[in-house]
């Protein structure tokens, strides 16, 4: 019985090879004669200089906190304004409600106006992939009502003399001193603002319901009783608990994997081609190729789909360990995986603030996924890129965090 | 807006730390180098997985490429097929420059033509055009280990030993050529053209009559009709196949917390259901 014959797994039967075939999608390269070729640039040369970040383990648990304008992924969130937090409609999931997870927040101030010497950008997510499928709708709707998304990027900036910090740099020698504490925080996700408080103890303060009840079940049942006992005695437990704040202790164990993000020019990975390249003997000779060889040869390049997956490769390839592409520049393009699900100019929404133009800014690449250990199941997280928009004019407003526009493209599971 | 140049529309300035060129050193340093100077990096232990299968290879939950093959899921990145086939090896069949008239003349660039394989029943081909010779070999290398399908063998007559010819007489078609192969007995050797006896040898098989019919000086049917029929020789229905198929969940179903489902009846899940 050839039994070696059939692969080593069981059940690998014929019918399931059915579907695996020679691509021979056309691409739309025909060539006359083969040494002339039609114009075809398939590799966009981009110019503008791009700034990539990578994830890396913080020093110590308070380096990162929001007196040093960190750029940080995961955890919890460093608010550089840490008084006037989004409000209740914007924290939350616009498709199952849910507060919002932090995904990472960069620091990217502009240097020519006064009012953004801060500025710092952070995004938030919905860690259901249900609801970023809901949301793929969602993002293509122009000019919506009320836009429900389960990918948000919010904006602040502040001038350098403001009521939080110094207008000097932080020292980075151990003698900085947190800023005066802001808005105390939900004790559950320690992202969103705690403006609900348990009302039988009366110091555990939650952003929404749900955070509540999860903490309730996790053990907030037995110290409930033990806080409000203790606070009726003495007032200390106050400032215990928002001190533990302060430190980034949150009850819920859900948040991704704080890491901090470092900064590197792409420009510096540029290798040089140090092949060599007398690779003159060939099988096939010149005057045999003709137009069949280079319909093979077509066939074998792939579909469209496949050649900007190609080229994306091959840019990432450079620094296969980045997360975060950052380019502020007018010109630039963000740096598409797929050529499928990406947005043409008017997809790009204006401003909700100065009705001003949108620009891209920066994108977050799926490896940041396999930083934060994310499961691998058929229902867990999983996007291609993640791409923000924000206002070209960087504009001020009144709210604090003003909301910008975000693009998710998802990986396709056809090639 | 920001320009380039002196524009400082980076992150890290103003109150960052100390800007880009205090950030580098630090921040880079660890990480072995970050650089690559001088040779080529090991790339297995640097790849950062970009889609989920690569991250379901990299802990090592899916261990052959079969399984892959046996859901259909399409392979993007070609550090899976490295890490589950460490001895694929890469053979350039041609190079060839093609220009392209501008009124400053021709500008000349080469595509290149590789076929890899690991001599043990995958193959995979790959094409590439690039400016520079090594870039167009590089990308031609990845875009044929991403092309790599698997290969039937059987035996010619005793079943003695392993498998070393086509299992039955199968034939590939492309334009006008039409390439048979029909089984041989040991020691026959590869008798083909010169061009698909190195696919085949690529293949893994060692013995085998082929025949063919048509223009076979174009070589690109003839080559594209060849792995055509390395194709169809799981596509054949054999008795040996006649057993009914027990499917297997895909290897995004398996390490689903089954604990997790509500109180349903769990009932057999097919592998139909594929990620989306």
């Amino acid at each position: 019985m050839p039994k070696e014959m059939e692969v080593e797994e069981n059940g690998l039967h014929v019918e399931n090879f059915g579907s695996l075939h020679i691509y021979s999608e056309e691409e739309h390269d025909d060539e006359q004669d083969p040494q002339v070729e039609n114009e075809e640039d398939d590799e966009v040369e981009e110019q503008e200089p791009v700034t990539l970040g990578f994830v890396e383990k913080p020093k110590s648990p308070n380096s990162l906190l929001r007196h040093f304008f960190p750029s940080k992924a995961g955890g919890v969130p460093a608010w550089l304004d840490p008084v006037d937090l989004p409000s209740e409609r914007s924290r939350a999931c616009g498709i199952c409600g849910e507060p919002l997870q932090f995904l990472l927040q960069v620091y990217a101030p502009i240097s020519e106006k006064e009012s953004t010497f801060h500025r710092t950008l952070f995004v938030f997510m919905c860690p259901s992939m249900a609801c970023l499928l809901q949301d793929q709708h969602e993002q293509w709707k122009r000019q919506p009502e009320k836009p429900s998304r389960s990918v948000k990027v919010f904006r602040c900036q502040l001038c350098r003399s403001n009521p939080f910090y110094s207008s000097e740099p932080p020292r980075f020698d151990g003698t900085d001193k947190p800023s005066k504490v802001g808005a105390e925080l939900c004790c559950w996700c320690g992202t969103w603002k705690g403006d609900k408080v348990c009302s039988s103890c009366k110091s555990a303060r939650y952003c929404s319901e749900k955070h509540q009840i999860m903490h309730w079940r996790s053990g907030h049942k037995v110290d409930c009783q033990r806080i409000s006992c203790q606070s009726l005695v003495s007032s200390s437990s106050n400032s215990t608990t928002s001190s533990m704040k302060i430190l980034g202790k949150v009850a819920g164990n859900t948040l991704w994997t704080e890491f901090e993000i470092v900064s590197e020019d792409e420009c510096v990975f540029d290798t040089e081609a140090s092949e060599d390249n007398n690779y003159s003997t060939s099988l096939v000779c010149n005057d045999q190729m003709d137009e069949t060889v280079n319909s093979l040869l077509e066939s074998f390049e792939g579909s469209d789909d496949k050649k900007s997956w190609a080229s994306f490769q091959e840019r990432i390839s450079k620094a296969p360990e980045q997360v975060l592409r950052y380019c502020r520049d007018s010109k630039a393009k963000p740096l598409w995986p797929m050529s499928s699900g990406r947005p043409s100019e008017s997809d790009i929404p204006k401003c909700n603030y100065c009705h001003g133009p949108m620009h891209y800014e920066f994108q977050i690449l799926p490896q940041l996924l396999y930083y934060f250990g994310v499961k691998n199941d058929a229902d867990s997280l999983d996007w291609a890129t993640i791409v923000a928009y924000t206002c070209a004019a960087s504009c001020e407003a009144s709210t604090g965090y003003k909301e910008e526009f975000a693009w998710v493209q998802l990986s396709s599971s056809l090639v | 807006m920001a320009e380039r140049g002196g524009e400082r529309g980076g992150f890290g300035r103003g109150f960052g730390r100390g800007g880009r060129g205090g950030r580098g050193d630090r921040g880079r340093g660890g990480r072995g180098g970050g650089r690559r100077g001088g040779g080529r990096r090991d790339e297995e232990e640097k790849w950062v997985p970009v889609t989920k299968l690569g991250r379901l290879v990299k802990e090592g939950k899916i261990r052959s490429l079969e399984q892959i093959y046996l859901h259909s899921l399409p392979v993007k990145e070609h550090q899976i097929i490295e890490t589950l086939l460490p001895s694929l090896k890469d053979e350039v069949m041609k190079i060839m420059p093609v220009q392209k008239q501008t009124r400053a003349g021709q500008r000349t660039r080469f595509k290149a033509f590789v076929v890899v394989g690991d001599g043990n029943g995958h193959v995979g081909l790959g094409v590439k055009c690039s400016k520079e010779v090594a870039t167009a070999i590089r990308g031609a290398i990845i875009l044929a280990k991403l092309s790599v399908i698997p290969v039937r063998r059987g035996y010619w007559g005793n079943k003695i030993g392993k498998p070393h010819t086509v299992p039955c007489k199968v034939t590939g078609k492309c334009g006008s050529v039409t390439v048979r192969m029909v089984p041989a007995p040991r020691g026959a050797g590869i008798v083909a053209a010169r061009v698909p006896k190195k696919v085949l040898q690529f293949a893994g098989i060692e013995d085998v009559f082929t025949s063919s019919r048509g223009s076979t000086k174009t070589l690109g049917n003839f080559v594209k009709a060849t792995f055509d029929c390395l194709l169809k020789t799981y596509g054949f229905l054999t008795p040996d196949f006649w057993r009914e198929t027990r499917f297997t969940k895909s290897p995004f179903q398996e390490y689903t917390d089954l604990l997790a489902k509500p109180t349903k009846v769990l009932i057999a899940e097919d592998t139909s259901k594929l990620d989306d």
